[in-house]
């Protein structure tokens, strides 16, 4: 008779980090291991196991109690290698891994080209009504009208982060405007009567 | 910040300072009406119902994910721009001379009000040193006065034993008495093995020879 699953539905698909490295010779050190979630990128992430510190069984193992272990990996994450280990403990109980057989390796960690980096601009320029009244204010004080029309952009901070600002003589790849700006599919917004030329 | 003040019929655009009082932000942990409180649960019909998952479609996420990814630049672009340009600590004009000045005018003004602060603190302080003083010896006068009555109680209960233990000396068997009492209680031998009968007689001679009748017949 075939399962019959009930309840909500989840993203995760594999095994948790210990039924990997639990069942492989030395702890599977050298290994690749790779994580379902990140598969959804066009470039490759994996890791490779370092070292392994196995964790105490849980008292009554299950589903919802599955058991953890500490394991430092080199990580690539959409092609682009890290220079120090990664250390995995908390995300290592999610059923998301997946082993890749030796002779696959090659072939999986083909292509891993990571992204190139955007270009950021430095400036902004003000939202059409806030730039109307630093210009008044300017006025006032005294100040020559164009002053702090545009102001240094501020970004998220992340190791993540696939971008950086422009330098100096460089000329940013992306353009950052306040307002709506130009969107990846104008197609919901057709009918809106909407203008993203500007 | 800035606060636009938008008067509709004149359109004017105004410029005031921010205060306190007109930020007024309130979280709202769940909506209040018409939903059952929270603290209800789950109603026993929705138990074991699965909500479908949402799907968004991929060219939607890219969009909600842009205009999200927008918005968070664009304000902390703002709120830093309000900050740099208005906030009190960078108004400061880093004057060096006026600092020190303004700095030595202050420990000037301070040291003043601390010595004028210490002066009065003096009078108090010994003013109350010298009632805790008095306090202090009247205490320690009372405690000797308790301590001597103590020792003097103590003394004459001890007096009061010796006199009791002089009275009881009198019967003590000295060294040179010690063979004449020996004597004495080798030809009186107690036997205290006896019996009782009902009316209280004592009858003596289980191990020793019985006594004369008028004796063991005493009563006791």
């Amino acid at each position: 008779m075939p399962y019959k699953y009930i309840g909500r539905t989840l993203d995760h698909k594999g095994k948790t980090l210990w039924e990997i490295v639990g069942n492989l010779k030395n702890f599977g050190i050298g290994r690749l291991v790779v994580r379902n979630m990140f598969e959804r990128y066009p470039e490759p992430s994996y890791l490779r196991i370092l070292k392994v510190v196995a964790m105490t069984n849980p008292e009554k193992p299950s589903m919802d109690e599955p058991r953890n272990v500490r394991v430092w990996v080199e990580r690539t994450f959409r092609g682009k290698k890290y220079p120090e280990p990664y250390y995995i403990k908390a995300a290592s109980f999610k059923a998301d891994y997946k082993l890749i057989p030796r002779d696959e390796e090659e072939a999986y960690m083909k292509g891993s080209n990571p992204r190139p980096v955007k270009l950021m601009p430095k400036m902004i320029e003000l939202p059409p009504l806030l730039k109307e009244l630093v210009i008044r204010e300017n006025i006032i004080n005294g100040d020559p009208p164009e002053k702090d029309n545009e102001v240094e952009a501020v970004y998220a901070t992340n190791v993540n982060n696939n971008f950086r600002v422009v330098k100096d003589g460089e000329k940013p790849d992306v353009e950052v405007t306040m307002g709506l700006g130009k969107p990846i599919s104008p197609g919901l917004y057709e009918g809106t009567g909407l203008e993203f030329n500007k | 910040m800035l606060r636009i003040m938008n008067s509709l019929k004149t359109m004017s655009l105004e410029i005031s300072a921010n205060t306190p009082a007109s930020t007024n932000i309130n979280s709202i942990r769940w909506r209040r009406n018409p939903r059952k409180p929270i603290w209800k649960g789950t109603a026993k019909s929705k138990i074991f119902r699965v909500p479908p998952r949402t799907v968004i479609p991929q060219e939607e996420a890219d969009e909600i994910k842009r205009l999200y990814n927008k918005y968070k630049t664009e304000m902390k672009t703002i709120t830093r721009f309000f900050t740099s340009k208005y906030n009190i600590e960078n108004q400061q004009k880093d004057d060096q001379d006026l600092n020190k000045k303004e700095f030595e005018s202050d420990l000037e003004a301070c040291m003043k009000l601390n010595d004028e602060w210490n002066a009065k603190q003096k009078v108090e302080r010994e003013a109350s040193a010298a009632v805790e003083l008095e306090k202090s010896i009247q205490l320690a006068k009372e405690r000797r006065k308790i301590t001597e009555e103590r020792r003097q109680q103590r003394l004459n209960e001890a007096e009061e034993i010796v006199r009791r233990e002089k009275v009881f000396a009198k019967d003590f068997i000295s060294p040179e008495m010690l063979d004449a009492a020996i004597e004495k209680a080798l030809a009186n031998p107690v036997d205290h093995n006896f019996a009782l009968d009902l009316e209280g007689n004592k009858i003596v001679g289980y191990e020793t020879p019985p006594l004369p009748k008028e004796t063991a017949s005493l009563k006791q």
